[in-house]
């Protein structure tokens, strides 16, 4: 797997099939959110096993002991646990989109996720996360004490988005080839117009005067009309 | 080839990898369809497609790459493999670092138990008045069990053991990575504080015989279990200090592989302690002779158990 980190901080992966893929680290806010959400929850269903086992166990000595169990296992589990089992994310991770993955993109195991939660202890000295937090925001991929010794990142799991139809014009075959790159900043735009508002779309068009000789409104209509020649119809 | 005409002709295989990393279909296909899909990958960035479609294509790209590669392979007997091999095995080839930890612990708790037991003014440097009236109490011979309130104090205290003891095993491996300095203090620490407690009651004929009767057992797994959490944080700490040909982020890694059998192995171990020292060490119906040889078994078991365990080669 060879790895660079591209200009937009996004971290591409190379698979063997040549192919590159690109994961987003998730930056110390987010996954400080993240956390406040994992401790309230842990907080909540530590209470709530609390009062469950006081009904259960009348006995003083004996609820103290079993809570005492559940608090180990829970404090020092539920964050493995959650990532082995549930792709990588505790329910924090699940709410802000993000989730834990290991240096060369693939999900994480056992002896990731434990050894990056024990070193939360680490990244807590010297009060409150401040080793982690200085340690993420010197590192490029955001990554804190416990996911450098682990070798993981917390990354945003990529969402599946719903693909826009590219609004139907009648198809213009280009005036002149464009590169790949220009095609995809046609096609981008094509895609995208409808979520811009019409001031922005038709500052946008005239700034493609050399490719549509036209201005304005007509500019516009004209980029939307190559770009579904693109799409194909043609 | 237009957008659309490449969608149309490539849309099928699409569909079937969706559903191969939904688990539904014939998974033995995933690795053809998925290396097709790899080639639509290539050719749309290639061709200039539009984002949408070539972000639609890297997602799948990316799920089906992580059910390919990201499948572990199931090793029902790691665990077993751990516990009987890896981790004594680790723990050998750490022995010089151990050796640190050893003396940290053992030196200091010997070197304060003689003081604290020759005179006992030293013990007071170590230790506030309260405290030490605290721990002759506690020692009294009719008091060991009658503070604790029967078999559901023990799972009381068996609760606390497991909370209080492996959470400090945990946390002194992590505080092992900042150079091993808190780690080697945890231990220190807690040499102390067992020396000046085993010094003062040692001088006091009526808690003696409570006091090494109740510690002999456990300690055997207690002690070496802390001294072998410190010895992986210590790991971390010096890889991080001497990285050596490596870089300190390859070197980290090396050693969190290096240390996390040994983590494991003393988090079981203090397990095992917290253990003996809820349901054994405070019986009161047996008496110390029974103890004392039980606790002997005990030692005699951890030092055969890393002197020789994981000798013979993997069948």
């Amino acid at each position: 797997m060879g790895e660079r980190l591209m200009l937009d901080g996004r971290l591409a992966l190379t698979t063997p099939e040549g192919v590159s893929l690109a994961l987003t680290p998730a930056g110390p806010g987010l996954r400080g959110f993240a956390w406040a959400i994992d401790f309230v929850v842990w907080v909540v269903s530590v209470s709530i096993v609390s009062m469950l086992l006081s009904f259960v166990f009348p006995d003083r000595r004996l609820y103290q002991g079993v809570f005492l169990l559940c608090l180990f296992v829970s404090y020092w589990g539920y964050p493995v646990l959650c990532e082995v089992y549930a792709s990588g994310r505790t329910v924090g991770k699940r709410a802000m989109g993000l989730e834990v993955v290991r240096e060369d993109g693939l999900p994480v195991g056992w002896r990731e996720s434990a050894t990056r939660n024990l070193l939360l202890a680490a990244d807590f000295l010297p009060f409150l996360y401040a080793a982690g937090l200085v340690c993420m925001l010197c590192d490029t991929r955001f990554r804190r004490l416990g996911d450098i010794v682990a070798g993981t990142q917390v990354v945003y799991r990529p969402k599946p988005r719903k693909r826009s139809a590219v609004q139907s014009e009648q198809p213009v075959p280009l005036p002149y080839t464009l590169t790949p790159e220009q095609q995809r900043a046609l096609l981008d735009f094509a895609e995208r117009a409808p979520r811009l508002p019409q001031s922005r779309c038709i500052e946008l068009a005239d700034l493609a005067e050399p490719l549509t000789g036209l201005r304005g409104e007509a500019s516009l209509r004209r980029l939307k009309a190559l770009a579904a020649g693109l799409m194909g119809g043609l | 080839m237009k957008q659309q005409q490449f969608e149309q002709q490539y849309k099928d295989n699409w569909t079937e990898v969706a559903e191969l990393c939904d688990g539904r279909g014939d998974g033995t296909r995933l690795p053809l369809v998925y290396r097709a899909l790899c080639q639509s990958l290539a050719l749309a960035r290639q061709r200039g497609y539009s984002p949408s479609l070539t972000e639609h294509l890297h997602t799948l790209v990316l799920r089906a790459h992580r059910s390919i590669y990201g499948t572990v392979p199931e090793r029902p007997l790691a665990l077993r493999d751990m516990v009987v091999r890896t981790f004594p095995q680790r723990v050998r080839e750490e022995w010089r670092l151990f050796l640190v930890a050893f003396i940290a612990f053992w030196g200091v708790a010997g070197v304060v138990g003689y003081l604290a037991w020759y005179d006992p003014n030293w013990a007071y440097s170590f230790a506030s008045p309260d405290d030490l009236d605290e721990f002759t109490r506690m020692y009294q011979p009719d008091a060991a069990r009658i503070g604790r309130g029967g078999s559901a104090g023990d799972v009381a205290m068996f609760g606390f053991y497991i909370w209080n003891n492996v959470s400090i095993c945990f946390r002194t491996f992590a505080g092992g990575l900042f150079g091993g300095i808190p780690a080697i203090f945890s231990v220190v620490f807690n040499g102390v504080h067992g020396g000046v407690v085993a010094g003062w009651l040692t001088r006091n004929p009526a808690t003696s015989i409570t006091f090494w009767s109740f510690v002999v057992t456990h300690s055997s797994f207690e002690i070496t279990g802390l001294l072998l959490s410190a010895t992986a944080g210590m790991r971390l700490g010096l890889a991080l200090i001497r990285p050596g040909r490596l870089s300190r982020r390859h070197s980290l890694l090396q050693a969190s592989r290096r240390a996390f059998p040994i983590v494991v192995g003393a988090a079981l171990l203090t397990v095992i302690a917290a253990f003996f020292e809820a349901f054994w060490s405070a019986t009161p119906s047996l008496p110390p002779q029974v103890k004392f040889t039980v606790g002997a078994i005990c030692w005699a078991c951890v030092l055969g158990y890393f002197l020789f365990a994981g000798r013979r080669r993997a069948a």
